[in-house]
């Protein structure tokens, strides 16, 4: 996935401001920021939610604007404030999702089925997803997002409204689909932890621009830092 | 009382009132749609009358005798006293068969003709004597379009026999009745039964129309704005599906909801009209269809097809305006906006017959694309399919338009991010707020 010299403008708002970025096959790549540097514009321009003002995305070779219905088949988009529909039950709603990207009624239900193993909600699938809690619609949601075994998975905070274990055991499961099914995963947190422990690579951005990049070993060393909560306060100051 | 109750109930009212949303459709709204609604009530019942008193009365004098003679004396007399009642009298037309009917309407250009029949005032005289021998008068009445105030004319020829009965002797005159339907005289049919059948059948259809006309609109806008509140719209489009089919889907099912709650309630009204007009179709013992009053099969099918069309429109209207919304309330108050739209050509064309408006009143009836379906039920019942068909290319060109445009903001980000903002209210409140 490459992104060149993105610019998107909202009004009188640069959300966007020229920002790089590539994502290696494989790789489990981060986006990282203060509120309002422009992770969940990026995230949405690249899963062709919205239209970059300029620049291109690219995901797989595929043009995110002139591609965009061939991007759809590849990607899988986890928003940050997802929700379910409420008067759907956990099974017919991964169903109702399943059905876009499986080939057959098999597929369907080893889809289903995987999803279920991922997000642990056992019985209560049966419920309608209304009588949720944040943290049970949102291991449904990932695992919505993760069951088709996407090229390239995008994650919006992942492990919001989770608790520790439950992040704990959404951190595994991405981890584990990235080694056993080749999944590229670029996602967005404010949780350093997380970003420390799952990404291969992250971008510290700001403002709409890429500030610094590398491993999160790599900004550590390169800043001084014991973590990247402090590489993040010091890159976001100097920027 | 419940602990708060006070304060959240006020904390709510403000919410409620201060929603220019909420305000525009429930206060603005009614006040512009009521006082138009009076107006168009209005309109009709005057213009009935009008037409009632104002219509020439052909008299037949079949007669000749002195009882008829004094008979007509007396509605010419009426006429002095200031009802507006113009008279014409003919003589000897035996028999007054129906081409002769139709020419004598045709020769006045009038709606009604009373033919007094050889014997009348032989019978009046002989009632003196012998009460159960009675003179009757036949009435002859062209029944045009479907209107309420339709049967006015006849029932106001029916008062005057009243009024001839009290000055000499009661029950002395009764009238017969025919109706002048589609050109063809049928003898023994009272066109108030008529108007009244026809009432009823140009009620059900029009308001099972209109049930599903205005149901349909708020399902749809709340299943679009639903998928925003319940922030589902955002992985929705991400996936790998038509943006069309989600439009559709929106909308077929919209429609499916509407047909099912239209038909429930139309079941309900319609028993419920019936039980209160129950017998009267029997005891009158008019038969509709033998009249040639019950749509075709190609009328019901071109009915249908307007239906389609329409909804079709109206739900597309709405699933645009539930885009600009950011959650179902705002939706369903943003499509309340077009429920004038929906409901005043409506109610107007229950009440009137379109064909008696004056033109401008036509023409804004017709340029509104909702209020075609209406304008079908009533004419598929005199058989007017052409109006029907030239509706239905009107509402199809109206509805591929709002289509076009559904289609395009369902294919840009526009269905993500538009939102309609209340800038001038807000603007408004700002400079008030500053000034206290």
């Amino acid at each position: 996935m490459e992104a060149s010299n993105v610019v998107k403008v909202f009004g009188s708002v640069h959300a966007l401001d020229g920002l790089s970025f590539k994502v290696k096959p494989g790789e489990i790549y981060g986006l990282i920021g203060p509120n309002g540097a422009g992770k969940t514009t990026a995230l949405r321009v690249v899963s062709t939610l919205l239209l970059p003002t300029a620049g291109t995305v690219k995901v797989f070779g595929l043009d995110v604007v002139e591609k965009a219905a061939e991007v759809r088949r590849i990607i899988s988009y986890l928003p940050e404030e997802a929700g379910a529909y409420r008067y759907l039950s956990g099974w017919e709603y991964l169903e109702f999702m399943a059905k876009f990207s499986a080939k057959s009624k098999d597929e369907v239900r080893a889809m289903v089925a995987e999803a279920a193993e991922i997000c642990g909600l056992g019985e209560r699938l049966k419920d309608k997803t209304k009588t949720y809690s944040k943290g049970m619609k949102r291991r449904l949601l990932v695992a919505r997002a993760l069951m088709a075994k996407p090229k390239l998975a995008i994650l919006d905070e992942p492990t919001s409204g989770l608790d520790v274990i439950h992040s704990y055991h959404v951190r595994e499961i991405i981890k584990k689909y990235v080694r056993e099914h080749g999944v590229t995963v670029l996602l967005s947190s404010h949780n350093m932890l997380e970003v420390e422990h799952l990404c291969d690579r992250v971008a510290l951005i700001n403002k709409g621009r890429l500030v610094a990049e590398g491993s999160p070993q790599e900004l550590k060393e390169k800043y001084g830092c014991s973590n990247l909560e402090e590489v993040f306060a010091k890159v976001v100051k100097i920027a | 009382m419940l602990k708060g109750f006070g304060t959240f109930l006020l904390k709510e009212l403000k919410e409620l009132m201060r929603d220019p949303k909420i305000l525009l459709p429930m206060i603005v709204v009614p006040l512009v749609m009521f006082p138009v609604l009076g107006g168009v009530m209005g309109y009709a019942m005057q213009a009935a009358q009008e037409q009632a008193i104002k219509a020439a009365l052909v008299v037949v004098n079949n007669d000749c005798g002195n009882w008829s003679n004094t008979f007509i004396n007396f509605l010419q007399g009426l006429s002095a006293m200031g009802f507006n009642l113009m008279i014409y009298t003919e003589s000897n037309i035996k028999p007054l068969t129906s081409e002769k009917v139709l020419e004598l309407l045709s020769k006045y250009n009038t709606t009604q003709i009373l033919e007094i029949p050889d014997g009348f005032s032989q019978n009046i005289t002989i009632h003196f004597n012998n009460p159960n021998v009675r003179a009757y008068v036949r009435l002859y009445s062209v029944l045009r379009g479907t209107s309420v105030f339709e049967n006015i004319g006849s029932s106001a020829v029916d008062a005057l026999i009243g009024m001839f009965n009290r000055q000499h002797a009661p029950d002395i005159l009764y009238s017969e009745k025919a109706t002048v339907i589609k050109g063809e005289v049928k003898y023994g049919v009272d066109p108030m039964a008529v108007s009244g059948l026809l009432m009823y059948q140009s009620i059900v259809l029009p308001m099972m129309v209109l049930l599903l006309i205005s149901y349909a609109p708020q399902i749809a806008a709340a299943s679009m704005a639903v998928e925003k509140e319940e922030k589902t719209l955002e992985t929705l489009l991400t996936l790998p599906i038509d943006r069309l089919a989600i439009l559709w889907g929106k909308l077929l099912s919209s429609i499916i909801v509407a047909a099912i709650g239209a038909v429930v309630y139309t079941a309900g009204y319609s028993y419920t009209l019936g039980s209160v007009m129950a017998g009267t179709p029997a005891r009158l013992n008019v038969d509709l269809a033998a009249l040639g009053l019950v749509p075709s099969t190609l009328g019901y099918l071109l009915l249908g097809l307007s239906l389609f069309v329409t909804i079709v429109s109206v739900l597309a209207l709405s699933v645009i305006l539930a885009a600009f919304a950011e959650d179902v309330r705002g939706a369903q108050a943003l499509v309340g906006n077009i429920y004038p739209m929906i409901f005043l050509p409506s109610i107007a064309l229950i009440y009137l017959d379109i064909n008696t408006l004056p033109l401008a009143f036509k023409l804004v009836l017709f340029a509104i694309p909702f209020s075609h379906p209406m304008i079908a039920s009533k004419a598929i019942i005199v058989g007017d399919l052409w109006t029907v068909t030239l509706g239905i290319i009107y509402v199809s060109a109206f509805t591929l338009v709002v289509m076009y445009a559904a289609s395009k903001l369902f294919a840009t980000e526009k269905i993500l991010t538009a939102k309609i903002k209340f800038k001038g209210l807000k603007k408004r409140k700002g400079v008030s707020a500053e000034e206290s």
